[in-house]
């Protein structure tokens, strides 16, 4: 399968191994992912303010380069990109108004009107491969692994472009967990924010955020906490030591992207991973916890 | 000039509008030559004459047309009825940095120009290049942190300032570009081992001897000399040797 | 302008000789070097070989010497200012070293002066980088690759480009240097083109025997200008750069040193006086002087300010008498008129025709040599006529992308393949219409191999020089000689200033006096005064119409 594929600019600096990792792990899942050959960044966060279209023209423009490809659905991998994608897709299919605006301020590209349909990697494993073919393909059990699955934001809200039917409740995380042989922990704060860009203005509101969720998935259980987010990894992994002091009893947990577990467990060799971009304690538990090559 | 008994028969004039005023100019003329036929006389507004420089960038606007347009005076021919202004200079801030002492990564354009973030891909500095620089792409590389690119993309700025005119972002894209070639160059590409080498062969004095007989020598040997050198052939691969001219080699 | 019907027409002979030229090319078939006595037989077509175009000088240190009527109007004329009128007692800015001119030799300049602990103020006619070594193509010559090459065969190179008249010493300087200058600039991060092994990327300009000219694609001067320019604006502690400020006279002080000079502010027409331990003067060449009406490639201030500022002050020229015409000027569309094409188009393999599409001089000649083939093929009736009534000849661009693959003129000539583009033109399918065009100052001031003039605390570097390149410059040796000898400048007059420490001669302007006075007695000036400054373009109907204005000089 041939998908055109939205990186995104943190997966190219900051958070290589998210893309890493993704990339690998779909070559031995047989999809090719295209890097679209021009874009830009997506908006990093979806503007929020109700007349200010100017923050759309982004996300529209990477839609567009998409539908230039001859491409009918682009994938991404950082939610981040994926929320601010999918809801300008879904503002040029629903508010005929802005679109016109919108096209007519792009003078210079051809009129978009949300044809490209915009996937998240995990949507994509869901819907296009399945969680059994997907089992089937997993060569490095992660049986026993007790895996806390977080959602954060801009995977599940707003509802309609949520990558889950039920935004509130979402398991498709969980689906994906069960897929590798790991075991979901089910723990309250897994769709909580984890502080966001506070982390710039107000670090410490940021790591208290922080603090709460990796205290709740500790508390369920959890030896690692998943991520498809390079923002939420930043705060609950990269700054952990700052955020364990706003944590009574807090200990160091691990965190790596999702997509470096999906590698993990297709067999991918650890040097593809991007390891050395995770926190230290990520790497033990890797080193530690994860069986060999499973020789079929 | 824009009198009509000063017409030169002959000639076609058309009417132009610089700066709002009407003159009538022969329709062959580039801007800059238009407007020095109308009577103008530029300190600022012109440079090379030969669109490299970056001084005469020009904005125009087209009856009929909303777009604006832009080009260099010394190189963009008149069209009837064209509404222009020269822009010979527009302010834009400049980081100073030490490339000697940096290691070419991204952080250190990021430090250097944090307003790259402010960035939102609205594209009005492509549209305005006159150079056809796609500057917003080489903006949404460095973004990414990826200097080669935004060092080839960049490649052909002429540093006319015409995108930080229009940037609603207000960077100085072309200031940014430079810190990216320059780090490109400096730091990302491979040194020329060659090159060096050949610095230190002259430091080591091997061709002091050779060149001092060489200023001495009279002109009508000198000329045979001249004459005896051995050609590299020009359509030759850079391991070509010579073959028989080996007396000025080290 | 697109090529009309006639032109397209003319272009068919061409094509119908292209593919048996391709054949020969890819055999290395050349048309045959000129011997030097060949050499010497055709230079007569060229324009420096004109007497009715050139006049003995009859004032200044070089009285007596022959050189075109036009450079000798500027030399032969009177100070912009009254000497009386400037308050020699209050400078405007005190330095140890003025640098005038911020090209790629007044830049080069500054940047060593400043790494050598001077405090430099950098002065300029238009904007920082306005200035030919801008405009500068081809490349910068070099021996850097030692298994074929090296400073030796650069000299012999440079010596026969120049009729052996160069000044030995110079030339060793340039040659022996060069390597060192790319080095240098390398370091500052100049984007030279590179094999992905670092290898820079070489080829053979106009009388060269090795393959020796880098380049950065088709801008290497704007490359390295830029490259420079940042350089400098990163040492505002250091560098202070002075736009539209030309200098229009040299000061002296008591003891006969050069001591700074008087600035013009362009825009508020005030004059100022700057004191400095030392000066540079890298104010560049005079092809905006339109010698023999000749157009040009050269940028709008190129008018020899320097030159007549140091002659006044008594500092001898040499070299003057021979100017440079670069064999492949755009001669059609009228609009590019005068814009230089780069000799590289010829080291990529573009061939030299006559109209009936045929081949009659080899491609790189030095450039006296093949600018007078150019022009004696228009004599011998086998010019192309272009629509403006001149004629052209033409250089066949298109054999780049038939012999090394479609999209190469493109690539490695984006300048010229978008300027072309505008006027409907693919240079990569049709071939270009030349004629030889004013370029290069051969001659200029006399310098010693410290670029040193006569003149203590006086130096002079780049194409205000002269000596380096005797009667005829190859190309690629001009931005290696503003980078070699703008360094060189830079050291040694940061190394003199500081020596000298401060000093308590008052300033003075006798010099200029005395020349206006000669300059008055022999009626050789005429009412002319100099520095020209800036060409005058401006219309004869205009000015008759301006009638409350008064020109000084080019100047309102």
């Amino acid at each position: 399968m041939k998908i055109a594929y939205y990186p995104g600019c943190t997966l190219k600096t900051r958070a290589k191994n998210l893309e890493d990792a993704a990339l690998a792990a779909l070559r031995v899942l047989g999809i090719a992912a295209v890097e679209l050959p021009r874009w830009n960044c997506c908006g990093a966060v979806y503007s929020l303010t109700d007349d200010d279209l100017i923050h759309q023209v982004a996300p529209v423009r990477d839609l567009i380069r998409v539908k230039e490809q001859g491409a009918e659905t682009v994938m991404t991998l950082c939610s981040m990109c994926y929320n601010t994608l999918a809801r300008a897709n879904r503002l040029m299919r629903e508010d005929e108004e802005k679109r016109h605006t919108l096209n007519t301020f792009m003078d210079e590209e051809p009129d978009y009107h949300g044809e490209v349909e915009v996937h998240h990697l995990l949507t994509l494993l869901r819907d296009r491969i399945g969680w059994k073919t997907l089992a089937a393909k997993v060569r490095r059990p992660l049986t026993g692994l007790k895996v806390a699955p977080y959602y954060g934001c801009t995977l599940v809200r707003p509802r309609p472009v949520s990558i889950d039917p039920r935004p509130d409740q979402p398991t498709i995380l969980d689906d994906f967990l069960r897929a590798l042989g790991a075991e979901p922990v089910d723990y309250p704060a897994r769709i909580e924010c984890c502080g966001a860009y506070n982390i710039l203005s107000e670090p410490d509101a940021a790591h208290r955020a922080s603090a709460n969720v990796l205290a709740s998935a500790e508390r369920h259980g959890a030896e690692l906490v998943i991520t498809s987010c390079p923002l939420c990894e930043y705060n609950l992994g990269t700054c952990q030591n700052q955020v364990l002091p706003h944590g009574e009893g807090l200990r160091p947990l691990p965190t790596l992207y999702f997509s470096q577990l999906l590698a993990l467990a297709l067999g991918v060799g650890n040097e593809e991973l991007g390891l050395e971009l995770s926190p230290a304690s990520s790497l033990k538990l890797v080193a530690e916890r994860i069986s060999p090559i499973h020789q079929a | 000039m824009n009198e009509s008994t000063l017409k030169t028969p002959m000639i076609k004039m058309i009417p132009i509008f610089i700066m709002g005023q009407k003159y009538e100019v022969p329709a062959e003329l580039t801007i800059m030559k238009a407007m020095e036929y109308a009577g103008y006389k530029f300190i600022r507004g012109c440079g090379c004459r030969g669109g490299i420089c970056g001084a005469c960038s020009t904005v125009y606007r087209k009856p009929g047309d909303y777009k604006i347009h832009t080009g260099l005076a010394c190189q963009t021919v008149i069209e009837p009825e064209m509404y222009l202004t020269q822009l010979p200079f527009y302010p834009a801030l400049k980081a100073t940095y030490d490339v000697s002492t940096m290691q070419g990564i991204a952080t250190e354009i990021f430090e250097a120009y944090p307003e790259l973030f402010r960035c939102v891909a609205c594209n009005a500095c492509t549209k305005v290049c006159p150079m056809d620089v796609k500057v917003m792409d080489y903006i949404a590389y460095l973004k990414r942190g990826d200097i080669e690119a935004a060092a080839r993309a960049s490649f052909d700025c002429i540093q006319c300032g015409l995108c930080a005119s229009r940037c609603m972002g207000e960077l100085p894209q072309y200031h940014i570009a430079q810190m990216a070639r320059r780090l490109w160059g400096a730091k990302l590409t491979p040194r020329a081992q060659h090159l060096a080498e050949m610095v230190l062969k002259i430091e080591q004095g091997l061709f002091g001897e050779l060149i001092a007989k060489l200023e001495t020598t009279d002109t009508a040997e000198l000329k045979k000399l001249y004459n005896a050198r051995e050609m590299e052939p020009a359509m030759s691969r850079n391991e070509w040797k010579p073959s028989k001219d080996n007396v000025g080699l080290r | 302008m697109p090529y009309p019907p006639e032109l397209k027409e003319l272009i068919k002979v061409v094509e119908q000789t292209r593919s048996e030229r391709v054949g020969r090319k890819e055999h290395d078939i050349e048309v045959p070097f000129m011997s030097l006595e060949e050499r010497g037989q055709i230079l007569k077509y060229h324009p420096d070989y004109n007497e009715d175009g050139k006049r003995a000088l009859r004032v200044g240190p070089n009285k007596g010497y022959r050189i075109a009527h036009e450079f000798a109007d500027v030399l032969e004329a009177a100070s912009r200012v009254d000497p009386d009128k400037i308050d020699l007692t209050k400078p405007a800015y005190e330095t140890d070293l003025l640098v005038i001119g911020a090209g790629g030799a007044g830049t080069s300049a500054a940047l060593i002066a400043s790494e050598r602990g001077a405090k430099v103020l950098m002065t300029t006619k238009l904007r920082h980088g306005d200035a030919n070594t801008m405009m500068a193509e081809g490349g910068i010559q070099a021996a850097t690759q030692h298994h074929k090459d090296s400073p030796y065969y650069h000299y012999l190179d440079v010596m026969g480009g120049g009729h052996f008249t160069n000044t030995p010493e110079l030339v060793e300087t340039l040659v022996t240097k060069a390597p060192s200058a790319i080095k240098w600039l390398e370091e500052l991060g100049t984007n030279f083109s590179k094999d992905t092994d670092g290898t820079l990327m070489t080829i053979h300009g106009g009388g060269t025997s090795r393959k020796r000219m880098h380049s950065a694609a088709d801008i290497t001067g704007a490359e390295i200008m830029r490259t420079l320019r940042d350089e400098a604006r990163n040492r505002p502690g250091t560098i202070t750069v002075l736009e539209f400020r030309p200098a229009v006279e040299l000061v002296l002080d008591a003891e006969g040193r050069c001591a700074g000079a008087v600035l013009y502010n362009l825009e508020t027409e005030e004059y100022f006086l700057v004191k400095a331990k030392a000066v540079v003067i890298a104010t560049g060449g005079s092809g905006r002087l339109h010698i023999q009406k000749f157009m040009t490639t050269n940028h709008y201030g190129a008018t020899a300010d320097g030159i007549v500022m140091a002659y006044r002050a008594g500092v001898e020229v040499c070299f003057l008498h021979t100017v440079q015409y670069h064999p492949t000027g755009v001669i059609f569309p009228e609009q590019a008129e005068g814009i230089l094409i780069t000799e590289k188009f010829r080291g990529a393999g573009a061939h030299i025709l006559n109209v009936k599409g045929e081949q009659f001089v080899n491609e790189r000649e030095p450039r006296d040599v093949e600018a007078s083939a150019l022009i004696r093929e228009v004599h011998r009736g086998l010019g192309v006529p272009t629509p403006t009534g001149k004629f052209g000849i033409w250089l066949d661009s298109p054999m780049i992308d038939q012999m090394v693959g479609p999209g190469t003129v493109e690539k490695e000539f984006p300048g010229k393949f978008i300027l072309y583009k505008r006027f409907g033109i693919d240079i990569s399918k049709e071939p270009m219409l030349i004629y030889p065009t004013l370029h290069y100052q051969n001659g200029g001031l006399k310098i010693d191999k410290t670029t040193k003039t006569s003149l203590p605390g006086l130096y002079v570097a780049g194409e205000a020089a002269g000596g380096i390149h005797g009667e005829n410059r190859l190309m690629g040796n001009s931005l290696l000689d503003i980078v070699v000898f703008g360094r060189i400048a830079g050291e040694h007059a940061a190394a003199y200033a500081k020596a000298l420490g401060e000093t308590k001669a008052p300033l003075q302007l006798d010099h200029v006096r005395r020349y206006n006075k000669e300059v008055l007695e022999t009626k050789a000036g005429e009412g002319r005064i100099a520095p020209m400054l800036l060409p005058d373009y401006t219309l004869a109907q205009v000015k008759d119409r301006q009638l409350t204005s008064h020109y000084h000089g080019t100047l309102r």
